[in-house]
């Protein structure tokens, strides 16, 4: 009974919508742009923390990432003048490793730059010795050949993997599986190929590889035999070599829950053991936190901006049904007459207003996902469209159309009836 | 209990506070039997607009008291009052008050909308309301597209469709050519001699002069009050 009486009180106001359709289109603007925000926001709010998201898996969730990194310069000048020697040492790995109970896996990298080349074709490269797990703690899948197993780091065997974007930098036809590579000095063979295109550039940067320079992998005991722990780095005609025992350490804890803490102890033994800040620590879970920081104050500023539209597109609904109510003054008085209670003409025009809020929310939201689209054509953000986004919309508009709808409806419910009906 | 269908008892009407109050209706007193059609007849502002508006329940009497079948009416609340507007009061206007945007099968239905009446009911007895009034051709139709007298047949169905225990017509006829005048009339005292209680303010003297009883109003108080008979004398004279 109540929602069939609802479902015509809506129709009627549906129907004196489409009445004035250029109207009630203006007055729906507000509505539209004010949805359409929350909606973008909403998609590029998610399709962000769907990046952080990704990102942390590719970093691994329960990883804590260490860096030797050069020590400020000052401390360089006075110390030592041919060579400097900084950066994680094999005995902090042993520590670590030994010591902290919420380690469960601890893996050496040993980072060299080295150039690389195939026939006449020459490219700098970042080589990256490492352990046979590495691979796999990364998500990094060999798409052709094999990985690397225990018998080449046993056999300190010149083996590598490549990406599928070396073969092309290096601008030949040739089938890249059993290629023959000469990193440095050495002759490497191929014997994978690794199936994704590229690491995102922050994942990058947390593991320290250059953004130029391409990855090679080769067996951790094979780097060290071949290049050692020396680094030459040539600038501008002077040359300069440091020592670095351990490029990169990456630490495994138990869960997810223990990485904090794991990386609080790991943090403060370093601190012990090194005079200088010659190292890094990234924990992708705190990334994740910082990011997840940032996306709140984010989310705030666009609440707000989102709002305000709102507020302004539900005043324009209310001063147009305002206008709408003295156009119509005549139409209440003979409801009044005929017995309409002063509820009935409320819920007639709160119907109204709460229709007209609802279609231009509807429409809004398809604005929104519109304008998104083309933003993320245009631009490198991420967004995420998801279907309860329709609800979301719904819900809004509905509320500004409440909120907007009462003090217009109450006016047409509390008029005098016989001056209503009077009025012309 | 009482006796008549309406009773008023030294109903006043005022309006405004103070010394700019406006004395509208003064000590009215009258009482209306079922089945009597009444014409309110007098000059402008001698309150029979008012006196219908309270006779209507639109408006409350500032003093007396008003019974319609024994139920004081001058002390109820807002939403009683709208619900005795719907279930025993009639009205049909001067300037019909159709609502534009409806059609016409639209406007009389919207009383019994009021009355919370399940649509499929609605529709029937509404339709058989306009065959009466001789509309059944034109239930679609939207006001604009009706003649004047039509208009009225529809507001008269409109009126009807409650089954109200009064009808309350005020000049039914003023914004009519002198034919749908008529018709309209003929429709007042057919309506009349099935029973209704009808009561109608007119200027017109020939209208009033064929109703059975006359009330006539000058400043706010009755000045006279008479049956057939003597009415006709007075328009003789």
């Amino acid at each position: 009974m109540w929602g069939e009486r609802l479902a015509e009180i809506f129709f009627l106001g549906m129907k004196n919508l489409m009445r004035n359709k250029l109207r009630s289109f203006l007055t729906m603007l507000g509505m539209i742009f004010g949805v359409g925000s929350v909606i973008a926001m909403l998609s590029v709010g998610a399709g962000a923390r769907h990046e952080i998201l990704s990102r942390i898996q590719e970093l691994g969730i329960c990883n804590i990432i260490l860096n030797s990194v050069q020590p400020p310069e000052e401390t360089k000048a006075e110390d030592i003048a041919w060579m400097s020697h900084h950066g994680l040492t094999f005995k902090d790995a042993e520590y670590i490793e030994g010591t902290i109970p919420t380690v469960k896996k601890l893996l050496r990298v040993n980072l060299v730059k080295q150039r690389i080349s195939y026939g006449s074709k020459r490219i700098e490269a970042s080589v990256l010795g490492v352990e046979p797990e590495h691979l796999a703690m990364f998500g990094l899948d060999v798409s052709r050949g094999r990985r690397f197993n225990m018998i080449d780091s046993a056999t300190c065997a010149r083996v590598c993997i490549i990406r599928k974007d070396l073969v092309k930098q290096l601008k030949t036809v040739d089938d890249p599986l059993d290629m023959v590579l000469k990193i440095g000095m050495r002759s490497f063979h191929v014997i994978g190929v690794l199936a994704d295109e590229q690491f995102r550039s922050h994942t990058r940067k947390a593991l320290a590889i250059d953004g130029r320079s391409q990855e090679v992998y080769i067996p951790y005991s094979s780097s060290m035999r071949t290049f050692g722990t020396m680094n030459y780095f040539r600038r501008a005609g002077s040359r300069e070599i440091s020592e670095v025992e351990l490029d990169q350490i990456i630490v495994q804890a138990e869960s997810s829950d223990k990485v904090l803490p794991t990386s609080m102890m790991t943090a403060a033994m370093l601190k012990n053991f090194h005079d200088k800040k010659d190292y890094e620590i990234v924990v992708p879970l705190e990334l994740l936190q910082q990011s997840e920081e940032t996306q709140r104050i984010f989310n705030v500023v666009m609440v707000l901006i989102a709002s305000i539209s709102l507020i302004v597109g539900g005043i324009g609904i209310a001063n147009i049904m305002l206008a709408t109510i003295t156009e119509r003054t005549r139409e209440i008085g003979i409801r009044r007459a005929l017995g309409a209670q002063r509820r009935d003409i409320m819920i007639q025009f709160l119907t109204e207003t709460v229709a007209i809020a609802a279609v231009g929310g509807l429409l809004g939201a398809l604005f929104g996902v519109v304008a998104i689209l083309g933003i993320v054509e245009f631009t490198q953000w991420k967004a995420l469209i998801e279907p309860h986004y329709i609800i979301i919309s719904l819900g809004i508009s509905c509320s500004v159309g409440i909120l907007f709808g009462i003090f217009p409806a109450r006016r047409a419910a509390f008029m005098d009836p016989i001056a209503a009906l009077r009025h012309e | 209990m009482k006796r008549f269908l309406i009773e008023l008892e030294k109903v006043g009407k005022e309006y405004g506070f103070g010394t700019a109050a406006l004395t509208v209706l003064k000590e009215v007193e009258l009482s209306i039997g079922e089945g009597e059609f009444v014409g309110f007849v007098g000059a402008s502002g001698s309150g029979k607009t008012t006196l219908m508006n309270i006779l209507g329940c639109l408006d409350r009497p500032s003093h007396g008291k008003y019974f319609l079948q024994g139920d004081d009416i001058s002390s109820l609340s807002d939403d009683r009052l709208s619900r005795i507007r719907n279930q025993r009061i009639g009205f049909v206007f001067q300037s019909f008050n159709l609502i534009p945007e409806l059609t016409v099968l639209e406007n009389v239905e919207v009383p019994l909308f009021y009355k919370k009446t399940a649509r499929g009911k609605r529709k029937a007895k509404c339709m058989s309301l306009l065959d009466a009034v001789g509309l059944s051709e034109r239930t679609t139709h939207h006001p604009a597209q009706l003649s004047g007298g039509e208009c009225q047949r529809v507001a008269i169905a409109r009126a009807l469709v409650n089954e109200p225990t009064v009808l309350l017509a005020d000049e039914p006829t003023g914004n009519l050519d002198s034919r749908s005048g008529a018709e309209i009339l003929k429709l007042f005292h057919d309506l009349h001699r099935s029973g209704k209680t009808i009561l109608m303010v007119t200027h017109n003297l020939e209208i009033a002069s064929g109703l059975p009883r006359v009330v006539e109003l000058k400043d706010g108080r009755v000045l006279s009050d008479r049956t057939r008979s003597e009415t006709a004398e007075v328009v003789e004279v």
